[in-house]
């Protein structure tokens, strides 16, 4: 008996043993080691898509989206009113502090170089330089809210010694970030592949964020000068030298140059309806040479956003809630130019500020405006997906007793006043209630016309455009102002103009003001005006807390329909411009808010980090 | 028996969270600090009027690991006051952030138990003789404007009214402004006045305070507000 159970346990333990050498090194069924990862283009690919998609942003269409509703372009209309009442902006508004990325990046580029033997030359060279591409624009995106930060361009590894100050890397000085910036988009445009890709970088991507960014330190490096103090810390963390405008904005224009030159990308012009066309311009997925560079989705792959059931117009939306967060300002529409040059201001009282203008259609108001407003906003007397998106604040009925006009309005959105008439569109705009416009404007750029996109369960996947084409033509038309040449940034200027439905030339003189109301209403909800008006150095003089000054609040347009039976104005239309009555405090941009704060526990972990102004 | 157990699921609920409660005791066990640090921000001897939540100094101290400011936000009368325990502290008028001239000097502060003290600025404009009276219907504030430190230009002056003590450009129901342009000679009063808005027409009362904001300083400089008894 003993004897078997010894043989059985022999026999058991050399079958073990046998198995011993394969069973050990059994490849992991559960875990990528390094060698596999960098050696599979796939793979690389696939972590690239993933760091493409923690590119850091301000505000696109799944980032910090709402935040469109808290500058000038637009107010919150959904339900909340945080945004309407901003008493000052947060110093920590724009903090970003990325080191995840950037350490993840650095790892990539280091893991390549050490592991990758199965690549050929060409598709390392490749990948390097789109990894160096994404690293160089997250540091734009860092040094444009923080000022100069520590350039980590390896990883930076603890060596257990008790003592950390080896990792602790100081502040860079801003200038040198952009430097960085410029040296490192320069040394990848060449390399980067991708073809015609308008999702991944290719060398004109890389041109793009030069063209932005150079225009960026340009304009800091001049007006942050002109200011009567200017911002900056002794050790050159914060503000630019003056004397390095000039170099700044040439490199800018050089970059714009060639973007515009190539011949790669031409303005979208494809829709003989002017209006239309610029929202297809940035709208538009296929057969779209404008878009230089996009963070696409695709509702089949489950990438996909809200944008649309948040945003799309009240009347149109498919879905049971939301509709209507972000809505445009009055403010915004009238910065929009009648197309034979005059100022753009709508005209709701007759010349002495006697009586109305009174209108046959609620649309006449806006005519022969900038077509770019129609691309952008759904204003009264439009439509969306072919329903038109009724915009009507009440009625204002003749008093024969007074001689005046008195304004009838409803809770109940799409009711009749009681002449059979309608009294308060299916849209609004309605003084108190959410989910519904409060400043009788709505958000057309960058909502879906697909239908069903405004559901939840659907969605959209529209795309959000980080470059196009026409950036570069007013990036270019702003650096050639700077550098005195007037005749190209006319050139530039009158060209995205024509595009909009002004006359050829329409420009004959050109300065800084027009040009910032150039970029205002072509790039409005495409996140740029908070930053422009940063690099400018006028936030702190536009948003300066005033409720007595016009930019610092938020206006809105109510249409009424006239009911004053027997009469000629009986059944037209008048507008009244008010302050938004959903809106509570102007908008206060302080001086700390040009350089957004360093958190605490970054400058308790690393002591030689530098405050930033004003903190 | 069932029955049972639900019914004794409230009692149970309220003898875990009593339990939880008592047991964060040891952790919760010191002291919170009780001295007081008050003071006020002062010109001439007189306290300067700012934004309510608006403006703030800095309290710092050295000799531990970790460096942290701790912000003191200065009431809307220029008082401050802080809870803090007995140390050495730093106390920091930090640049750029209220209506006066950056001063990069500390003030040491030796806190043993309570302390007032007085933290001097330099404002760029100071208010002067100020008269309120009220009209039909209307405001009126008559005051002069004197500019302290120089450097910097005057951008407006306002007078806004509210329905409680605090008023500032957020927290008010209507206001009257001069700007730069009107303000040319500041030896002469200004005078400034606001309708009260019909919403308020029939109230007793309503505070009324004036404020002058310096071109370039994000932060105006007020008077105090003043109680106007309508009726």
């Amino acid at each position: 008996m003993k004897k078997i159970s010894v043989k059985i346990f022999v026999s058991a333990s050399l079958l073990f043993l046998s198995g011993c050498n394969d069973w050990l090194e059994r490849k992991p069924q559960n875990i990528i080691l390094e060698e596999q990862v960098w050696n599979d283009p796939k793979m690389i690919t696939g972590l690239l898509a993933n760091y493409y998609d923690r590119l850091p942003a301000h505000t696109s269409l799944t980032t910090g989206w709402a935040e469109f509703a808290a500058y000038d372009e637009a107010m919150w209309s959904n339900n909340d009113d945080g945004r309407n009442n901003i008493i000052n902006y947060p110093f920590d508004r724009w903090r970003l502090w990325e080191y995840g990325l950037i350490r993840d990046i650095n790892l990539a580029l280091e893991s390549i170089d050490k592991y990758a033997v199965k690549l050929s030359d060409a598709q390392k060279a490749q990948f390097n330089a789109e990894l160096r591409f994404l690293r160089a624009y997250t540091y734009f995106e860092h040094v444009k809210r923080m000022g100069g930060v520590p350039l980590v361009t390896k990883q930076l590894i603890y060596d257990f010694s008790g003592d950390p100050s080896s990792l602790q890397q100081a502040r860079n000085k801003e200038e040198e970030v952009y430097d960085f910036i410029a040296s490192e988009l320069d040394a990848v445009k060449d390399l980067l592949g991708n073809g015609t890709s308008n999702t991944r970088a290719t060398k004109y991507t890389a041109l793009a964020v030069k063209s932005r960014a150079m225009l960026y330190a340009a304009s800091i490096a001049k007006y942050n000068n002109l200011m009567a103090s200017p911002i900056s810390t002794p050790g050159g963390e914060v503000g630019i030298p003056a004397a390095r405008a000039k170099d700044y904005y040439t490199k800018s224009l050089a970059a714009s140059r060639e973007i515009i030159n190539s011949g790669a990308f031409d303005l979208y012009k494809t829709n003989p309806d002017k209006g239309v066309n610029f929202y297809e311009a940035i709208t538009k997925k296929s057969a779209n040479r404008e878009v230089i560079w996009a963070q696409d989705f695709l509702v089949s792959k489950d990438k996909r956003h809200g944008f649309t059931y948040d945003n799309i117009a009240r009347n149109v939306r498919e879905d049971n809630l939301s509709s209507s967060s972000i809505t445009p300002s009055l403010n915004l529409v009238e910065d929009y130019e009648y197309l034979d040059g005059t100022s753009g201001e709508l005209k709701n009282r007759n010349a002495g500020n006697t009586d109305y203008v009174y209108y046959d259609k609620l649309q006449d108001i806006f005519a022969n405006k900038d077509a770019r407003l129609y691309g952008t906003i759904i204003y009264p007397g439009t439509s969306f997906r072919g329903t038109e998106v009724q915009i009507q604040a009440g009625v204002k009925v003749w008093d024969s007793a007074t001689s005046a006009f008195k304004t009838v309005e409803s809770n109940t959105l799409g009711s009749n006043y009681e002449d059979g008439g309608l009294l308060t569109g299916s849209s609004g705009p309605q003084r108190s209630q959410t989910e519904v416009s409060n400043t009788g404007f709505y958000l057309r750029k960058f909502v879906d016309q697909t239908a069903m996109s405004s559901t939840r369960g659907i969605r959209s996947d529209m795309w959000w455009v980080r470059f196009r084409l026409g950036e570069i033509y007013l990036n270019a038309a702003e650096a050639a102002l700077e550098l005195g040449e007037t005749a190209d940034a006319l050139k530039y200027t009158n060209t995205l103009r024509e595009r909009a439905g002004f006359p050829a030339n329409s420009l004959k003189t050109l300065n800084l003001e027009k040009l910032q109301n150039e970029r205002r209403v072509e790039l409005a909800f495409e996140d740029h005006r908070v930053w422009d008006l940063m690099r400018w150095r006028v936030a702190h003089e536009v948003w300066n807390g005033n409720a007595n000054n016009p930019d610092a609040m938020i206006y809105a347009l109510y249409p009424y329909r006239v009911v004053r039976p027997g009469h000629a104005t009986h059944g037209k239309y008048v507008f009244d411009k008010l302050v938004a009555p959903r809106f509570r405090a102007p908008r206060f941009f302080q001086m700390g808010n040009y350089y957004s704060s360093i958190a605490q526990a970054v400058i308790d972990n690393n002591p030689k980090i530098v405050r930033n102004p004003f903190h | 028996m069932k029955t049972s157990i639900i019914k004794g699921i409230p009692a149970l609920v309220l003898a875990f969270m009593v339990g939880a409660a008592m047991m964060g005791c040891e952790k919760d066990n010191r002291t919170e600090p009780k001295s007081v640090l008050k003071g006020r921000v002062v010109h001439e001897g007189q306290p300067l009027g700012v934004r309510s939540n608006g403006v703030q100094l800095e309290l710092w101290q050295y000799g531990y690991q970790l460096f942290t400011k701790i912000p003191v936000h200065i009431n809307q009368d220029g008082t401050f006051a802080a809870s803090l325990f007995d140390g050495n502290y730093k106390l920091v008028r930090l640049r750029g952030n209220g209506p006066w001239t950056d001063n990069t000097d500390s003030i040491d502060v030796q806190l043993r138990g309570s302390k007032e003290i007085d933290v001097p600025v330099i404002p760029y404009f100071v208010f002067k003789n100020e008269r309120y009276a009220k009209g039909e219907g209307k405001v009126s504030a008559t005051f002069d404007v004197q500019q302290v430190a120089t450097g910097r230009t005057i951008e407006r002056v306002n007078l806004y009214i509210g329905t409680t003590t605090i008023v500032d450009p957020n927290n008010n129901v209507a206001n009257a402004q001069q700007v730069a342009a009107n303000l040319t000679d500041l030896s002469k009063p200004v005078t400034l006045t606001v309708n009260i808005p019909a919403a308020h027409a029939s109230r007793d009362y309503i505070y009324a305070r004036i404020g002058v904001k310096t071109s370039g300083v994000g932060e105006m400089l007020f008077g105090m507000p003043q109680k106007i008894m309508l009726k």
